[in-house]
């Protein structure tokens, strides 16, 4: 029974985690088969004492700065090893590097103890490296299949070669997902998309499996479905590095971890030896203090700000409403937060209170100091920073002035006054603490933490009465979700309403003064303080 | 009626060997653009391809070491095209436009300096006897009614060209390479991802093209033709680039659109001709009208039917996209 030897070796410590849900079983009926039909030369590499992934003194930088600074780590086979650290830490070249998309300044690396040359894609797929990008490398308009031909195809010429269909054949069955194989991938939602992208990388031998960021872009439903996968390969002898700067996704799936910080590894272990708060304090190099609603700052209830009053939303005639009888009021010095997830009605609710689109039914009043006929100053952090609250490719200056260009001091006659622009930058640079190296710099070249601060910059600078703030942290890492919260609480302070429409439902309670929740399109009364955060868990999954 | 029906089986031939150039030029482009490189100069790539064949020929006495040497010189253009823009991030409808330029000039020149040469050594400027290319007729199938005279009565480059096309359809359709090629221009990173090269990929798909380019200009000067003109072109490489997106960068469709090219324009000759031969008295009165109003036709036709069926196609996404898109 080679299958069941390899087994018992194949399980590592910690894989005997809390997940005991529907798809973990599934899985895990469908692990037999995948115990019983290991592929060819497994047994023989399981049984070394190599670890599965060496890697020693791993140097790169990039025009004279320092990415990666003498990395040295080893990952054990049949395991899940989690690669933390925050935003620019340099995870990310790290795993270009091992998948071969990069060649390091200088270091080695080995697989199975066998030395491979780096820098060579097709060296690391041959020695089973995948690698799924957090963006995915995805060819829209080819099928399922053809994108998988193009990445693990080895020959230029045949479209269906015989050997790779077996294998996208076996290994759907083993992760219990069926692909539909001619379907464009571009039609495909984000999670069948990812899904696409791990078979790709684990076709053609897989034996380490690189996921950069993956829970990135998923439901909290889709991304239980992965730890289940995950969890699974790693039984079956897999190695997986699982790169997130989320902690507590980490350890619930992590067996180890290696955290990195400014390019360099400052702990490699176990996960379970840390608490959250040590992961964090390695992560960022200082002691962080998660900004936090001190009671003290309870606020005093002025006229409404905002009411939505049985406002109804429907796309479409025939279509059910997106949105059904909303209710809601905010007031001044307070954070309403609206917890759910995603996809319940959060995009279209914030368009309504944006004012980018109108209701079906009902009225939305906003009023400025109690008087309607007074226009409201409101602050919008839209959800997408990319498409809607910047424009990338202008510069930090220009896109810190969207709202203000056409104003005095800003412009003059219908001209721009660069000067007033450029002081103005400068300021909001140096007090939002925006890292840009000239304030001329596209926005695109930022990353996506100082991009925030710029969204951040133009429409708290203005002194807003009404913030809408949607997802304000989303792909951001522990110190710039920090500094978000903390400007959220300052506005707060100063006396602004703030409707918090936020996916994250710790940061949303400890930073709220009430929470309602929203699910499939009905808001729910107020629910916080009043209830506990497993009470508003079950709420936001329909319960009652 | 044999008279009108073997006007047609003429004139369809006649479409058909016009054709041939531009088909074949469509095909290079059609992978060039498909790879994410637009190169708008064929036109000068076909005319560096026309006169390295004419005087290659006209030197060496055989047309096909003259055809060889237009391929040749449709391979160093595009080189120098893949030099600017796929290896030094050029604009490239600038550039293409500079190598258009490049090949009107740098022909128009080399054939000062080879007439000058010839006629100092005191030789004819003309191809020698024999060495330019002829019709093949294809035994027995060019006897097939109409079909026979159409497409096995043809240039031996005609028949390369169909055959070139047939490869190129099923490469693009039923191999990896051509879903390689295809993802060169739709998601480049998707390629590096997988472990292709991009630029070099981009850089073959280019030399291909230029071949192509090449190949057709020797069609033009030492088989159409046995006579090299500045210019001899005529904007036909632009037609090419416009066809290649009004075809929606499919092969059929690209074929389609040269052939009816290639009709108008046999038709076109064929009338100026038949109006000063022709007993009719309505064309006879056609006399009067300039011949370059006649060969204008084909293009006034081109632009109507493609205003009329064309539709919209996004075609590839990183054309003109330089890779890797952000400088490192």
């Amino acid at each position: 029974m080679p299958g069941a030897a390899s087994r018992s070796l194949l399980i590592g410590p910690g894989t005997d985690d809390d997940q005991s849900c529907s798809t973990e079983s599934i899985i895990y009926a469908g692990l037999h088969r995948l115990t019983s039909a290991v592929p060819r030369g497994w047994g023989a590499w399981m049984t070394t004492a190599h670890p599965a992934l060496g890697l020693t003194g791993i140097c790169k930088s990039f025009g004279g700065v320092c990415a990666l600074d003498d990395v040295t780590l080893e990952v054990q086979a049949g395991t899940v090893h989690g690669i933390l650290g925050e935003n620019g830490a340099g995870k990310t070249t790290l795993m270009n590097i091992i998948a071969g998309l990069m060649r390091p300044d200088s270091g080695r690396m080995e697989i199975m103890g066998v030395p491979i040359s780096t820098g060579s894609v097709r060296a690391a797929r041959s020695h089973g490296i995948g690698m799924v990008h957090q963006h995915f490398k995805l060819v829209e308009n080819q099928s399922v299949l053809e994108n998988i031909v193009l990445a693990a195809g080895k020959s230029l010429l045949p479209r269906r070669p015989r050997k790779l269909l077996q294998d996208i054949d076996s290994w759907c069955r083993k992760l219990n997902w069926p692909l539909e194989l001619d379907a464009p991938v571009g039609t495909l939602a984000v999670g069948r998309q990812q899904r696409v992208e791990i078979i790709k990388a684990l076709c053609g031998g897989g034996k380490i499996l690189i996921l950069d960021e993956p829970t990135a872009a998923l439901t909290p439903a889709e991304v239980d479905e992965l730890a289940a996968a995950v969890a699974s390969l790693a039984r079956a002898g897999m190695t997986v590095l699982f790169i997130s700067h989320k902690l507590l996704e980490a350890r619930r799936i992590c067996q180890s971890i290696s955290i990195l910080r400014r390019g360099k590894v400052v702990y490699s272990g176990s996960i379970a030896d840390l608490s959250v708060e040590e992961i964090a304090e390695k992560m960022v190099g200082v002691k962080m203090d998660v900004p936090r609603l001190t009671p003290s700052a309870r606020p005093t209830q002025g006229p409404p700000m905002l009411e939505l009053v049985d406002v109804d939303y429907r796309i479409g005639k025939r279509r059910p409403p997106v949105l059904k009888q909303i209710n809601l009021t905010v007031r001044p010095y307070e954070i309403l937060g609206i917890a759910g997830v995603d996809g319940n009605g959060q995009s279209e609710l914030a368009a309504l209170i944006s004012g980018a689109v109108n209701p079906t039914a009902g009225r939305i009043v906003r009023r400025s100091g109690g008087n309607a006929s007074v226009p409201i100053r409101v602050g919008y952090i839209p959800e997408d920073r990319h498409k809607e609250a910047l424009v990338l490719p202008l510069a930090v200056t220009s896109n810190l002035l969207l709202r203000q260009y056409r104003q005095s001091p800003f412009a003059r006659w219908g001209f721009c006054r660069y000067g007033t622009w450029r002081k103005h930058s400068t300021d909001l640079v140096r007090q939002y603490d925006i890292r840009c190296r000239r304030i001329e710099d596209a926005a695109a070249t930022l990353s996506g933490g100082n991009q925030q601060k710029i969204v951040l910059a133009r429409e708290l600078s203005q002194q807003p009465e009404l913030i809408l703030a949607v997802n304000p942290t989303r792909g951001l890492d522990i110190s710039a979700t920090a500094f978000v919260l903390r400007q959220l609480l300052e506005a707060r302070a100063r006396g602004a309403g703030i409707i918090l429409i936020h996916g994250d439902l710790d940061e949303l309670l400890s930073i709220s003064d009430r929470v309602a929740v929203i699910n499939s399109g009905a808001l729910t009364a107020t629910a916080w303080p009043q209830a506990t955060p497993v009470e508003i868990g079950r709420l936001m999954l329909g319960g009652a | 009626m044999t008279a009108s029906h073997n006007m047609i089986t003429f004139l369809s031939r006649q479409a058909l060997t016009a054709a041939t150039p531009m088909i074949l030029a469509g095909v290079g482009e059609l992978v060039g653009e498909l790879s994410g490189v637009i190169n708008i100069g064929i036109e000068g790539t076909m005319l560096m391809g026309c006169i390295a064949a004419y005087t290659v020929t006209g030197v060496s006495n055989h047309g096909t070491v003259g055809l060889l040497a237009a391929i040749a010189a449709g391979m160093v253009m595009a080189m120098i095209f893949a030099a600017a823009c796929v290896w030094g991030r050029a604009d490239q409808i600038v550039a293409g436009t500079a190598m258009d330029l490049l090949g009107v000039g740098l022909s128009g020149m080399v054939w000062m300096m080879y007439q000058n040469w010839r006629e100092n050594l005191g030789f004819s400027t003309a191809l020698p006897h024999g060495s330019g290319f002829s019709r093949v007729p294809i035994p027995l199938l060019h006897q097939i009614a109409f079909l026979g005279p159409v497409f096995f009565d043809q240039y031996a480059l005609c028949y390369i060209t169909l055959c070139l096309c047939v490869v190129v359809w099923w490469v693009l359709r039923h191999t990896r390479l051509g879903l390689i090629i295809g993802a060169l221009g739709d998601a480049p990173e998707a390629c590096h991802a997988a472990g292709v090269r991009v630029r070099m990929g981009r850089s073959l798909c280019l030399l291909f093209a230029g071949a192509c380019s090449g190949a057709a200009g020797a069609y033009l000067s030492i088989m159409q033709t046995h006579a090299f003109a500045t210019n001899m072109t005529g904007g036909q490489g632009f037609v090419v680039l416009a066809l290649v997106i009004f075809g929606r960068w499919k092969l059929p469709g690209i074929i389609g659109g040269c052939l009816f090219f290639g009709l108008i324009n046999s038709l076109q000759q064929t009338l100026q001709t038949a109006r000063y031969t022709s007993q009719n008295t309505a064309l006879h009165a056609l006399t009067h009208v300039p011949f370059q109003f006649f060969q204008m036709l084909p293009y006034l036709a081109a632009i109507v039917a493609l205003a009329i069926m064309s539709r919209k196609a996004p075609g590839p996404r990183y054309i003109n996209v330089p890779w890797p898109e952000v400088k490192t």
